[in-house]
């Protein structure tokens, strides 16, 4: 700014860049916090060089992938995998078909209940997954052991785990549309309510849908506490395990689900940036 | 609909008092909410009345608090630290987080860092666990790259009591993913420090520091402390990061799953009465937080 007015002195404008050297500084440090722990990570899963040895001479020697190549054919590899992406799509499937209904029922019918709901939303956070383990082992292990059995009884409790960033995802995408109007539109044209949904009111939430979807698939990705506790073989709980045995391999695994999430989560800035003027997401 | 219903629904209101129709129509509009309802009666209630049932209910069918006292005095040593890293991680995390916040809000170039910063703070708050913690092992082990690095500037990080598998290390560890969550929660209340409460400041001879003394701090206040709290609870119930640092840390939440793969049959309350000390120190750091959240939207237009 002090460049487009050639009057403002030069000690204004020393004194205007003094004052961002503090928050330079801080931007800077950050910088590094953040950055230096990620890229340690990348080295050390695709270069072949032990710290010991590594300096000026080596610094750029032995770059391969071939810690992911021998950790994809790690044994338990492609069934954990293939178990979390399955978790994901079941999370994120009952998610919307619990979430899209209520938050639509709520807005249309029962504007009351918006206060119990939101706060029902943000229930699970006073339930962190640690205390979720126990009242599992609490409840449903006297009680109903075939469920915990399955692979599957993570989903329910990913759900809930998920619950407060998709809840908000989805009603903030409700809020931003004029759901009322497209549903009296549609239902004097003569459409039914199924109609309704899935024809007028769903293309118009996909911005939120997909986002809330995002957010979901992110948070089973990444969830150990349940699944490490319940002894059920997903990939974040491999990665853990195979860390043991393949130091290498079990970082190269998490830069993967890092580079994975990311990339997710990249999509969703994108996204919600080109939709609706309002930020569908919100973290709580 | 509301025709029909408020004839079958009229027999319920005892007749005497006059109903409005409104009223009448209502309670069946609440239906629409079971199958939402019934989900998390089932996955989150039961499992939380679990915990509470069996850290209060002795082997004897009777109310106890010896479950919920013999946690804190067996397992003293685990609050105290997850205690005080949850002080020190959210104190650290609120302070600099508000910091990054700032300057990245007031940064006017590059025109990109801002919504970097934002979309970073998403990734790396959420972070945590495994992930987490090998990256800091890679960098800040003992034969990590970082520990090299400093080693050649004359700072031997392991020559004193400092582990990645202790306290100190568990406190730098939780910054990466504390500060992010912190600037998620500030960014909304600093963007609400309108230039023109800084100009009137200025106008009536304010320095910057009266500015933030008077004004900005005031103003910032409750998203802080909200934010504090967030931090604390976010900090207290975390798991997974701690645990992949050291499986044997003792700290509450690795001690509850210590105590639930231990013993298998569930009769031990311990894990439980863990489990809902837990519960309760999360209900009033949320609590506190949605409420100080309340008060700091009040300076935002």
């Amino acid at each position: 700014m002090a460049d487009v007015t050639p009057s403002v002195s030069g000690a204004a404008v020393r004194r205007r860049r003094t004052a961002r050297l503090g928050p330079n500084l801080v931007l800077a440090a950050a910088a590094v916090f953040f950055l230096a722990p990620l890229l340690a990570m990348a080295r050390f899963a695709l270069q072949n060089v032990p710290v010991i040895f590594l300096g000026r001479s080596t610094l750029f020697k032995n770059y391969s992938f071939e810690a992911f190549a021998k950790a994809f054919h790690a044994p338990q590899f492609q069934g954990t995998l293939v178990l979390t992406l399955k978790l994901a799509a079941a999370t994120v499937l009952c998610t919307l078909a619990l979430l899209v209904p209520t938050a639509l029922y709520v807005h249309l019918r029962l504007p009351k209940a918006r206060g119990l709901v939101e706060f029902l939303t943000v229930l699970p956070y006073v339930v962190p997954p640690i205390a979720m383990v126990a009242g599992v082992a609490a409840f449903f292990r006297p009680n109903a052991r075939w469920f915990l059995n399955s692979n599957y009884a993570l989903v329910p409790f990913y759900v809930v785990l998920a619950l407060p960033f998709t809840y908000r995802a989805i009603d903030a995408g409700i809020r931003s549309i004029d759901v009322r109007t497209l549903v009296d539109a549609s239902r004097s044209l003569g459409a039914g309510w199924f109609t309704t949904m899935f024809r007028a009111l769903i293309p118009n939430l996909m911005t939120s849908i997909v986002s809330s979807s995002f957010l979901t698939a992110t948070v089973v990705m990444g969830e150990f506490t349940i699944a490490a506790t319940l002894s059920k073989a997903t990939f974040p709980v491999f990665t853990f395990q195979y860390q043991t045995s393949s130091a290498r391999g079990g970082v190269a695994l998490a830069l993967l689900a890092l580079v994975g999430t990311t990339m997710l989560l990249g999509m969703l800035t994108l996204l919600t940036r080109r939709g609706p003027r309002r930020r569908a997401v919100a973290r709580f | 609909m509301t025709a029909s219903l408020s004839s079958v629904n009229g027999d319920r209101t005892n007749g005497a008092v006059p109903v409005p129709a409104s009223k009448r129509k209502w309670n069946w509009a609440w239906l629409g909410l079971v199958p939402f309802l019934a989900f998390l009666f089932l996955f989150l209630l039961l499992p939380a009345y679990g915990v509470i049932r069996k850290a209060f209910i002795g082997a004897d069918q009777q109310f106890t608090w010896t479950g919920m006292s013999d946690a804190i005095t067996k397992e003293d040593l685990a609050f105290r630290q997850s205690i005080k890293l949850s002080l020190m991680t959210a104190l650290l995390g609120a302070v600099l987080g508000t910091m990054l916040a700032y300057a990245a809000a007031t940064a006017q170039r590059p025109r990109w860092l801002r919504s970097l910063v934002t979309s970073f703070s998403g990734v790396a708050a959420n972070m945590g666990g495994v992930v987490l913690a090998f990256a800091f092992l890679t960098l800040l082990g003992t034969q990590g790259v970082g520990t090299k690095i400093l080693k050649t500037f004359g700072w031997d990080l392991y020559e004193g009591s400092f582990r990645l598998s202790s306290f100190a290390g568990w406190v730098t560890v939780y910054l990466y993913f504390q500060i992010p969550l912190m600037v998620l929660v500030t960014l909304p209340a600093i963007d609400g420090l309108k230039t023109s409460w800084r100009e009137a400041s200025s106008n009536v001879g304010g320095t910057s520091w009266t500015y933030w003394r008077r004004v900005g701090l005031p103003v910032l206040a409750p998203s802080m402390l909200g934010g504090f709290m967030l931090l604390f609870a976010n900090s207290f119930s975390a798991y997974a990061t701690a645990y992949a640092l050291n499986t044997g840390a003792p700290l509450v939440p690795i001690r509850i799953s210590n105590y639930l793969q231990g013993d298998v049959s569930g009769r031990s309350p311990m894990p439980f009465a863990l489990a809902a000390w837990m519960i309760l120190i999360m209900a009033v750091a949320m609590g506190g937080y949605l409420l100080l959240r309340r008060r700091a939207e009040r300076w935002r237009t």
